[in-house]
């Protein structure tokens, strides 16, 4: 075993961070406060290369390795960056831009992976519908062939960068009596007749990143933008797992190290009693709890990561063990950072309330806890 | 990076647990409990067939941890928890002190001995009403005419009742710092107390030991260079055994909890369908798995000089020791009435969980340090 990244990738990491440093961070707390989508931050993560790291440079990426870009992912939280940016990041690279990447023609490339890896578009993906979550099978999305076009007619649920996306993929059932075997994937534009996105979700954490219905009525595809093959749609979906259990997590990782550093440095300042708090054993304990949180959930992003880096299949159990551990584990240290701050930590000002809100996406989104216990007792 | 586990360890725990599949098991169900001599005997002659199937090699001269080394201790400690404990604290930690810290003539007396079972050791740290972290330790011996006379007392002293070594720590007077005083067996003035019956790890011998004006000859001190380096190495030594110990009872705990699961049907089906007991093992699993790669990782940072090792080291001691006591929890609540009766690898591995987190640095002790890295204290 070898947990070493090499001297490129924690130079990378360093200069992730400081360009977050200057150029997002300052913008974060007003964005979320608003819950506004920091539509300039984002164009800024393409140009610093950041959307599409893992894409080559022929299609406008840097060629990176797994293992790296969830280094950028992690490098992104840990320089302050707040989990609504993140996500929509993720949700756009991995779920849209990599979908089309990895099974897409390559006319399906040359059209959207340049355009996704800068910035210039946006992009989401539609899975999830109001009856249809955990149970994908149950989509009730239909893309019936007219021809040489497809008619897409259904709604989507829950979709992140919903309000603010340029172009989706999105999932259908073009099998009626199929379940799994009958979803297929198609790309669809904004300004597509038949499709919009519905108002913006108030959340109550990840709040610059938009959320939304989509909406399809009667849309007309035209075949070329059908991913893959027919009925290919839910293994594609499944591979965007890795991504969901790996470069989705680093961010909220990255994020509790910054929370950490808050805290550390809250404790040496916040002085109770005539001495700093940090001097109270209830108070380093605390600490220590979200320091052992960070390096246990750090290890396990990267096993996935090293794992595709390797062109492994995907491991489901060890994606699921991820997860799980991220989202279930990561809340009580996110509670201990705001309690550490006391009244302040219930204010906006400070970055741990936020922290706190956003972690509370992480047991559900990408397949809830329960999902995750599911899969991993099926494969025990 | 490479999250495999290579070939050479995988190896390697296959020999540790053939050896076990051979003979082991009626050896080790003898050895829980058992005379003090049995005790003696099981741990001479397994020290003995571990040492000669390679398990001995890695991390004794040196004292170095590394992951292979913590991937064999995990695949022992599951077979067999307490003579694991022995094994460690005689050829390991007591090893390790001398072959790291001691003069050429004590490595030649004791080393091949230990490592090949001819003999067995163990370290005496703690003391009773005192803050080891801190305070010069109470142990003291004091300058003779053949070397020192040492008067002071140990508790809790894994091995102590079959060792015929024990390395004390304590002071010499008038100084602070820490030596480790190497007492033979029946020396004058040793006393061993009686072995203690304890929650878990029964097939362990553990008593107090008491030194009255015990004599000990100066080519029998160990000295180190720097003082306070050493006792903080030896305890290390003792986490990181500690750590291995909570992955193998993972281990144990978690197999025995997926068998019985997968057997014993309950409405017709086997109860592992049943989410109660699926989503159990499922976070039993997701422990399991953090924990092991958390001690790997530890493993390695000490094994490559980072300078974060030591808090790493007390990160993996402080989340495998708890881990392991709540799958145990868990192992136990789904065997339910079978796991309850006494000799149940469930209800043993339950009581010996605990003192994963009492033994070495607490986990109390352990997140203070923890805490005091992350502010840069």
């Amino acid at each position: 075993m070898d947990f070493h990244f090499t001297d490129e990738q924690l130079m990378f990491k360093e200069q992730v961070i400081r360009f977050a440093r200057k150029e997002i961070v300052p913008r974060v707390q007003e964005h979320d406060l608003k819950g506004e989508f920091d539509a300039h931050a984002f164009r800024r993560l393409g140009d610093f290369g950041i959307l599409g790291l893992h894409f080559p440079e022929a299609f406008g990426g840097s060629d990176a390795d797994v293992v790296t870009t969830v280094l950028a992912g992690e490098a992104l939280g840990e320089a302050g960056v707040d989990g609504g940016l993140t996500l929509a990041y993720g949700a756009h690279t991995f779920l849209c831009a990599d979908t089309i990447f990895a099974h897409g023609t390559d006319a399906q490339r040359e059209a959207y992976i340049p355009k996704l890896a800068s910035g210039e578009w946006i992009g989401c993906m539609g899975l999830t519908e109001p009856g249809a979550g955990s149970d994908v099978a149950s989509m009730t999305t239909r893309a019936e062939k007219q021809g040489d076009r497809y008619v897409l007619n259904g709604n989507k649920m829950f979709i992140t960068n919903g309000p603010v996306a340029d172009v989706a993929v999105v999932y259908a059932k073009t099998g009626k009596d199929l379940k799994h075997a009958g979803i297929s994937a198609f790309i669809v534009e904004k300004g597509t007749p038949g499709f919009s996105a519905g108002n913006n979700l108030i959340k109550m954490g990840v709040r610059t990143s938009h959320t939304s219905e989509l909406i399809f009525e009667d849309c007309s595809v035209p075949e070329a933008h059908l991913i893959g093959q027919e009925g290919g749609g839910f293994l594609m979906a499944m591979q965007t797992v890795e991504w969901d259990r790996s470069a989705l997590l680093a961010p909220f990782v990255g994020g509790m190290t910054y929370v950490l550093e808050k805290c550390a440095r809250y404790a040496r300042e916040r002085y109770q009693f005539g001495r700093p708090i940090a001097q109270f054993q209830a108070i380093k304990h605390k600490l220590a709890d979200i320091k052992i949180f960070v390096e246990a959930a750090r290890t396990l992003c990267y096993r996935i990561a090293w794992c595709k880096d390797q062109g492994r299949p995907l491991n489901h159990l060890e994606a699921a063990v991820a997860k799980l551990f991220v989202g279930d584990w990561g809340l009580g240290p996110a509670n201990d950072a705001m309690v550490l701050f006391g009244g302040y930590g219930y204010c906006h000002e400070y970055e741990v309330e936020r922290s706190f809100r956003d972690s509370r996406l992480a047991p559900i989104g990408g397949g809830t806890s329960e999902i995750q216990k599911k899969i991993i007792s099926k494969l025990i | 990076m490479n999250f495999d586990i290579g070939e050479t360890e995988k190896n390697l725990c296959d020999r540790i647990k053939a050896l076990f599949t051979v003979d082991g098991g009626t050896d080790l169900i003898h050895l829980e409990n058992d005379r003090m001599e049995a005790v003696r005997r099981a741990t001479l002659r397994w020290t003995a067939s571990l040492g000669e199937a390679g398990y001995l090699a890695p991390g004794v001269m040196n004292g170095r941890n590394s992951v292979s080394l913590v991937v064999m201790q995990e695949a022992l400690a599951a077979l067999a928890p307490s003579l694991f404990l022995s094994v460690e604290v005689s050829a390991r930690i007591f090893g390790r002190l001398v072959a790291v810290y001691g003069t050429s003539e004590q490595k030649d007396a004791i080393l091949s001995n230990l490592t090949s079972g001819k003999i067995i050791g163990t370290a005496a740290l703690s003391e009773q009403g005192m803050n080891i972290e801190n305070e010069p330790l109470a142990t003291r011996g004091v300058a003779s005419t053949e070397g020192f006379r040492v008067t002071g007392s140990k508790s809790h002293v894994v091995n102590a009742p079959i060792a015929d070594w024990i390395a004390v720590a304590g002071t010499i007077d008038g100084e602070t710092g820490t030596v480790f005083f190497l007492i033979e067996k029946a020396s004058e003035g040793l006393f061993t107390g009686d072995r203690l019956a304890t929650l878990g790890y029964t097939g362990a011998a553990i008593s107090p030991i008491r030194l009255e004006n015990c004599p000990v000859p100066s080519a029998h001190v160990i000295h180190p260079k720097n003082e306070s380096d050493a006792l903080k190495a030896v305890r290390l030594w003792e986490d990181q055994v500690l750590t291995a110990a909570s992955l193998g009872l993972m281990r144990r705990s978690f197999d025995v909890a997926v068998t019985y699961a997968k057997t014993h049907r309950s409405g017709g089906k086997p109860i592992i369908a049943y989410q109660e007991v699926g989503f159990k093992l499922a976070e039993m699993l997701t422990l399991f798995q953090t924990a092991q790669l958390l001690a790997y990782r530890a493993a390695w940072m000490s094994e490559s000089g980072d300078r974060e090792a030591d808090a790493l080291a007390h990160c993996a001691k402080v989340f495998c020791a708890e881990a392991a006591e709540k799958i145990a929890s868990e192992a136990l609540q789904i065997l339910g009435g079978t796991g309850y009766v006494l000799g149940n690898p469930a209800e043993a591995g339950y009581r010996d969980a605990k003192y994963l987190q009492i033994a070495g640095t607490s986990t109390e002790i352990s997140r203070m340090k923890i805490g005091d890295a992350v502010l840069g204290y």
